[in-house]
């Protein structure tokens, strides 16, 4: 006993040793069993029928993939080619561009609705474009997902990532008093003024992408400030992905009626509404409102996912 | 005479601006340190900011537009010295060589 007692008085030895922690305590060291791990799947991944198999699908693949790519190359290649026959000559004086531009200018107003001219071709005119604008913005998120996100496949323990979860609690802004405090004076302040930019598009400089940019810049210093926990009550990977398809969904199925409906000199019963008021512009403000959803999802998403590989803290 | 008055002292608020705007500008290319450096700029984005915008605000009277101007010295002294602070936590944080610099809590005061 008395010996006992020396020995964890001079720390040569744990008393909880076996009780409390190291209920699985493997013979080797961590990395030794990593080593021998491998060596293992190596050679069972290794054996020569498995390597033949991969060998022929390789094969059969490669076949198949350089022909599909030489057929789109060279179709690519035919369509840019006839885009260009059609141009007309370097230096001659091209009718088309002095009549769109002044179209815009002039008529804007009368057609689109909206006072802001920018916003009228962006989202009335050219309105086809903004959406591959905001489906692209979509797509990299996406692809930001697929490389950054964690999942149960390569989610790594608190132990293994010991250094990256010591610096991250020590660089930590969400225990720091002072940005707290300014935060929640300055973040409502910003939400709404992303709000006002949001629907203001159609009446002043301003619109869906800046509008969004601000709500998604004011989202990523709320969770800096008070940390993910806060963040992640009200904007989960559920509300993102829902948010995200409607918003897009509303655009793609909006812009369709009206390209379908209403385009090419057709009669468009959406009402344009008085030029300057809130509700004018006709399919403007809803198409702004969509865009600035999927930019402030896209924003968030990228910061979280860069931080931490999750959105919403799910895995 | 009003008038007169009202344009005197905004042209001294403007040219007290304007001097902390230059010791700014004179102090971030002068100094060597980081700390310093934040401090000098710092000077012009608290100090020299808020007498340029109150110097306008005197010039234009009490109206929408210098509520405005009020906000924005509103803001901008909220922000600016949280993000000065955070780069001067972080060069503490990360800066290796440090206490070459900085004297830090008991040694503070001592040669």
């Amino acid at each position: 006993m008395k010996k006992r007692f020396l020995a964890w008085l001079y720390g040569d030895q744990d008393v909880m040793d076996g009780i409390l922690d190291n209920f699985n305590k493997p013979d080797v060291s961590h990395s030794e069993l990593k080593k021998i791990t491998r060596a293992a799947e190596e050679e069972y991944d290794h054996r020569p029928e498995v390597l033949e198999a991969i060998g022929r699908d390789r094969a059969r693949f490669r076949t198949i993939y350089l022909v599909i790519a030489f057929i789109s190359c060279i179709m690519l290649t035919l369509v840019l080619l006839y885009t260009v026959s059609l141009l007309p000559e370097y230096g001659a004086e091209n009718p088309r561009a002095v009549e769109v531009v002044s179209r815009y200018v002039e008529d804007g107003l009368e057609e689109t609705g909206a006072v802001n001219i920018v916003s009228g071709m962006i989202l009335d005119y050219r309105a086809f474009d903004t959406l591959g604008e905001s489906h692209v913005l979509f797509t990299a998120l996406i692809c930001v997902m697929i490389l950054l996100r964690i999942d149960r496949k390569n989610q790594r323990s608190d132990y293994e990532d010991y250094y990256t979860v010591r610096t991250d609690t020590y660089f930590d802004l969400s225990t720091d008093p002072v940005l707290r405090l300014v935060c929640a004076v300055i973040v409502p302040c910003i939400l709404l003024y992303g709000i006002y930019i949001l629907l203001n598009g159609q009446n002043s400089p301003g619109g869906g992408f800046s509008g969004g940019a601000v709500l998604g810049a004011g989202m990523i210093l709320f969770s800096v400030a008070f940390g993910f926990d806060k963040a992640d009550r009200f904007f989960t990977l559920k509300v993102s992905n829902i948010v995200t398809f409607v918003s897009l969904g509303f655009y793609s199925f909006a812009k369709g009626y009206v390209f379908f409906m209403g385009a090419n000199g057709l009669e468009n019963h959406i009402p344009k509404g008085t030029p300057g008021a809130i509700f004018s512009g006709g399919m403007i403000l809803p198409l702004d409102i969509a865009v600035g959803c999927v930019v402030g999802c896209t924003m968030f998403g990228f910061y979280s996912l860069f931080r931490r590989g999750s959105i919403g803290g799910q895995i | 005479m009003i008038e007169w008055i009202r344009f005197w002292i905004t042209a001294v608020i403007l040219f007290c601006g304007i001097l902390a705007f230059i010791l700014e500008v004179a102090g971030l290319f002068r100094l060597g340190f980081v700390m310093n450096r934040m401090h000098a700029s710092g000077i012009g984005d608290s100090f020299g900011l808020g007498c340029v915008v109150f110097a306008m605000i005197i010039s234009s009277g009490l109206n929408l537009d210098s509520l405005k101007l009020f906000l924005l010295i509103l803001f901008m002294w909220l922000t600016s010295p949280v993000s000065t602070h955070f780069l001067s936590r972080i060069e503490v944080n990360t800066n290796p060589f440090i206490a070459r610099y900085v004297r830090f809590g008991t040694d503070y005061g001592k040669k």
